[in-house]
Parts: structure tokens; sequence; C-alpha cells
């Protein structure tokens, strides 16, 4: 049981973060129908970026996320503006496409800057842990899903309660409509690429301490999106949010129980019959 | 001999200048060994000739039907290490491991496609890719039949004989480049004959409207499947053909989401839904991403007098510059997309048809 209870609780920690990612990508999906093949690169620029500022300024990575939030924005605003918005209602297999190159450029730019060395971004904290009831809890893990739980009560607030926010989610829910209601939805786009952008840059920022950080990372983490807002349901943010916490904890049960190896396979296993039986996922169609 | 007469017969379509030039590159390919020895060249050229049986093999269910399946490697993966493991552990030629791994291929293909079938548009993207994900992490963890992640490495290869007479060791590229040239002659010739087909007209039909299509009375499971069958057994004697080249196949070069994407940039690159988009795909990329990773793009920056071989920037470029040869994938895919959406090959006829008409 205690070991059930461990990998459930370390599955909810690590899921807090993949809600991020989820919700990041749902927001863009939501709002410009783009799927965005780059997500994974985008978070693996959160990586270094956090890992650049902690090695040559010494910033601690949950601090540094003041200055990685508003640099992500707005290089998801960039890419929104110069590549994406281009492509706004082509065919969705070249927009896929163009995101896949977009992603190959970060993720070897990256190579060039850095190397394909994996780094280590080891903070005095990084294996430490905390005992509570005979479980032991990762630092890093815990004050992560701290920040995570607080950015996503944030968000919440900003898309229902402020005048942005209910923009956003009418763009998402009839963009002509939201635009003969005099919604500018062009900014909308933006606005959603750059927090989409920033979500996933923050994830990669509270995962820096626990996770190797080299340029190919992106990939595994771009799947890990698809497949917890296909199971929330495409488009829909409370969906994202429970399905980062599903896959979370899937995957931790699962090494457990299975194996370490096989854990992805149960992932993406779950994510096919979730296409099969429920391709709507399990909070409906792109609602937000 | 109907496709033979058929051949005949629609190529009487074709001007005789074309016929000529056509029949004078076929020549020169098969007399290009003769003429050059270099082991590198003839490298480039069974990497071109790779690229084309990929490129070709995919077009047939990505653009021909409008499946865009990024999950190819899936195939070229069974194919790879169907032959590997038949060669390694049980020792049987290669001939019939490509022909084992054609009907492992098949099988799969079967399977992705009773799966990913029922899903349209985006979704169906993403299930190939979790199809080809589970192939991937399942290699790398069935290590008594896969080796892992350490891959398995031939040694050698058993000789070709006919009767008592050796016809080749394989001891230089040339038999190589023979094989990879026919095959890929035969795969532009198979999908010529499919797009002049019955079935290459169901195939377009479903592409361009999949109700419509099914309202006229084409099984869209039937013919999807068809076309992803084909694509499946050429995709798959690739990676057979590959893994004998290289000799070393391990999950990351012949099962990862890499080869997948680089499977459908040769045709977009290229041409999508043409018979020779990804001949000119290959022809663009292989060659390019060639001279990245032998560092001639690094030389020809310091010839030119960009950066000199001694100053910082130099030493880096020569150093790192080899490892990122598929940033010129994603600037190429960027640019493509963005101005040429229907390929090269698209962008260079719209290019001729304008001069035509000043």
């Amino acid at each position: 049981m205690l070991v059930f209870m461990q990998s459930l609780i370390s599955g909810i920690l690590i899921g807090g973060v993949y809600a991020l990612i989820g919700i990041g990508l749902t927001i863009i999906f939501g709002v410009m129908r783009v799927i965005n093949f780059a997500h994974g690169d985008i978070l693996m620029i959160g990586m270094y970026m956090t890992y650049s500022l902690f090695t040559f300024f010494g910033i601690d990575p949950f601090v540094s996320i003041v200055i990685t939030i508003p640099l992500m924005f707005m290089f998801g605003a960039f890419l929104q503006k110069v590549f994406i918005n281009r492509m706004q209602g082509a065919l969705p297999q070249n927009q896929i496409l163009l995101t896949i190159g977009l992603g190959m450029i970060m993720s070897n730019t990256m190579m060039l800057a850095f190397t394909s060395d994996y780094k280590i971004l080891s903070t005095d904290y990084s294996s430490s842990s905390i005992k509570l009831a005979g479980i032991s809890i990762s630092t890093p893990l815990a004050i992560s899903f701290l920040i995570t739980a607080a950015i996503t009560a944030m968000l919440y607030w900003f898309l229902l309660k402020t005048d942005t926010g209910q923009a956003i989610r009418a763009t998402a829910q009839d963009r002509e409509a939201a635009q003969l209601m005099g919604i500018n939805v062009k900014w909308m786009s933006i606005l959603a690429f750059g927090m989409g952008s920033a979500l996933a840059g923050t994830a990669g920022a509270l995962i820096s301490p626990t996770y190797y950080i080299f340029p190919q990372i992106g990939s595994t983490f771009t799947l890990k999106a698809f497949v917890i807002t296909v199971l929330g349901g495409m488009g829909s943010i409370v969906g994202a949010t429970i399905g980062g916490v599903i896959i979370g904890i899937a995957e931790s049960v699962s090494a457990v129980y299975i194996s370490s190896g096989w854990k992805d396979v149960v992932v993406f296993v779950l994510f096919l019959l979730v296409l099969l039986f429920k391709p709507a996922g399990l909070m409906g169609k792109s609602r937000m | 001999m109907k496709p033979a007469i058929s051949i005949i017969r629609s190529s009487a379509g074709a001007s005789p200048v074309a016929i000529a030039l056509g029949l004078a590159v076929l020549a020169g390919l098969f007399l290009f060994p003769q003429f050059v020895q270099s082991p590198y060249a003839l490298h480039i050229m069974i990497l071109i000739f790779l690229s084309v049986i990929m490129g070709e093999a995919w077009n047939v269910i990505g653009g021909y039907t409008g499946q865009y399946s990024v999950g190819h490697a899936a195939y070229f993966g069974a194919g790879a290490y169907t032959t590997m493991i038949l060669l390694q552990y049980k020792q049987i030629s290669p001939w019939y491991g490509a022909l084992a791994g054609i009907a492992v291929s098949l099988v799969v293909s079967l399977i992705i496609g009773s799966i990913c079938f029922r899903l349209r548009g985006p979704y169906f993207v993403l299930a190939s890719i979790a199809v080809a994900e589970i192939m991937r992490l399942s290699a790398m963890n069935l290590k008594d039949l896969t080796n892992g992640a350490e891959g398995i490495l031939i040694t050698e290869i058993p000789h070709l004989k006919f009767g008592d007479t050796l016809i080749t060791d394989f001891l230089t590229k040339v038999p190589f480049y023979y094989i990879g040239l026919v095959i890929a002659i035969v795969t532009i010739l198979v999908t010529w004959l499919m797009q002049n087909s019955k079935l290459g007209y169901y195939f377009q039909a479903i592409r361009e409207d999949q109700d419509a299509a099914h309202s006229l009375g084409i099984s869209l499971s039937l013919f999807k499947s068809s076309a992803l069958a084909i694509s499946a057994v050429f995709t798959s004697l690739a990676g057979s053909f590959y893994a004998i080249y290289i000799g070393f196949i391990d999950p990351p070069t012949v099962l990862a989401l890499d080869i997948s994407v680089q499977i459908v940039l040769i045709c977009i690159i290229g041409g999508i839904g043409t018979i020779w988009g990804p001949v000119v795909g290959a022809l663009v990329l292989v060659p390019l991403s060639e001279a990245l990773r032998s560092n001639m793009i690094a030389q020809g920056i310091f010839k030119i007098g960009l950066a000199s071989e001694e100053s910082g920037v130099g030493i880096f470029l020569k150093e790192h510059l080899s490892h990122a040869h598929a940033l010129i994938y994603g600037i190429l895919v960027v640019v493509v997309i963005l101005f040429m959406p229907d390929g090269v090959l698209g962008w260079a006829k719209k290019l001729a048809a304008k001069k035509g008409k000043e």
C-alpha cells in the first residue's frame, strides 16, 4: 500500500507539470486550430534558458521563472506573428509540418549553441526529499507542483474573470462570431501562442532541476503533450489539467508495477484507446 | 505483359525528346559505377536511391491518398529488424529476410490501418506517431529479440551465388548501388502504374473528399488499407536495404520519429502527390545534408572568407556544424511550406509557366 501511495503521489506531482504543458498546447489549439508540434521544443528552450540563468548568473531555477515567463511569451508571440499566422486556414497537415520544421530549427540551433551533451542543473536541494508519513517526496518536484498549482489557478482566473480571458475563450469557441463581436482575433491568436509558449517554457524551467537537459528532449514532451490534450479533449483546459495528472499517475504507477522501460508504452496504448473509444476526450468537445 | 503494353501506350503521349532524355539518364545511371570508382560518390548515390524509395512509398499513402502518416518509421524499422534478426540469429539470407520483412510490415500495416483509419486529420497523424513510438519502445525493451538499445551489428553478408558461380561478395559498394537503383526504378514504376490505374483514381478520390468518395461506393477502409499496404511494402524494403548496407541498426536509427519525419519531408520538399516529387526531394535533401555532415559547408565558409579556420567561430563551426545537419531540414521545411506549398517541383513548374506567358 505504501508503495502504491508513494507512486501515486509522485505521479500527481509530475502530473502537475504535465498539466501545464497540456494546457499550453490546448490553448494554442483552441484559439488557432493549429496543432503545435514544436511544443516540446519550446519547453526545451525554457530548460536551456533556466540552465543558462543558473550557470551564468547563479539564479535559482524556481526564481528564474519570473524572467523565463515573459521571455518565452515574447518568443511565442514572435513565432505566431512571423510564421504560424501565415498558415491560418491552410491545410492542417501543412500547419503540422511547419511546426515540425520550426521545432527542428529550435533543437538544432540549441545543439549548435550548447552541443548535444547532457547537461545537469544541480542545486543543493536537487536530490533532497521531504518525509511525510513514510512517503518521501522529492523537494524540487514538490516545489514545482506548488508553483504549477499557483500558475494554473491564476490562469483559470484570467480566462474566466478578465475581459481579455473571455475574449480568448470566445475566439476559441467561434472565431468568426468573436470577430463580429468586435474582438481582435489576430491579437488573441498572438496572445494565445505567447501564453502557450510561456506555459511550456515554465514547465521546462520547473523540471530542469530533475531532468537531463539536451536538445532532443523536445519530441518526448511534444508527444506527451498530445496524449494529455487528446485525453482531456482538444481545446479543453480543464481536460488538459485532468489529463496531465492522469498521465503522470499512469506513468509512475506503471513504472513501479510493470517496469520503467514500458511506462511510455502504457501511456501510448492509453492514448490509442482514448482515440478509438472516446475521440472527443474525457471532457467532451473543444470547450475552454 | 499488360503493364508493359500500357507503358508503351501511355508514353506515346510523351515527346520523343523526353523519352530519349529519360533513356539517356537511365543508361547513365546503370553505367555510373563503371566510370566513377569513388566509394563516397557511390555512397551518396545509394542514399539518394534509398530516399527515392522511401519518398515514393510514402507518396502512395500521403500524397495520393491524402493520409498523412508520420509513423512510417514503423515499416522501415520492421523491415530492417526482421532482416537483421533473421540474418544474425538464424543465418537466413537477407534476400529471404527482406521478403519476411515485407510480410511483417504488411501485418503491421493492417493493424495500424484498422486502428488509425477510423481517425481523420490531426488525430490520424497523432495515432500514426503513437503506433511507431510503441514499436520503437518495444524494440528498446524486448532485449532478447532485438538486443535493445545496443542494436544489431552484422559483420558478414552472405555471398550471392548462382549455382556455384560467385556473382558478388558485397565487398564494394557497387552491388548495393545496383540493388538500390533497381528497387528505386521499380518503386517509381509501381507508383506510375498506380497513378494511371483505377486504384490510383480511387486513392485520389479519397484524398479529395472522403465522404464524397464513400458515397460513390468506394470502400474507404479497403482502399486506404491497400494504399498503406503498398506504401508499407516499399518502406520495409528500404529498411531491409538500409540495414544490410549500413550493417548496423538500433532503435534510434531505424524506428525514431526523426525517420518518419524525414520520409515525409522528402515528399513535401520535392512535391507531394507527383511521380517525380520524391526524386527531386531526394536530390535536394541528400546532397545538402551530406554536405553539412561532412563539414563541406564549414569548409565553404572558410573559403569565401566569412570566418577564418583558426578563429573561435571557425573552430566552433568545424566542431558542431556537422552534428546539426538536421538544421537544414528544418529551414528547408519552413521555407518550402511557407513559400512553395507545392514543393520545389511545383514551384519550378509555376515559374516555368510564368516565363512561358511572358
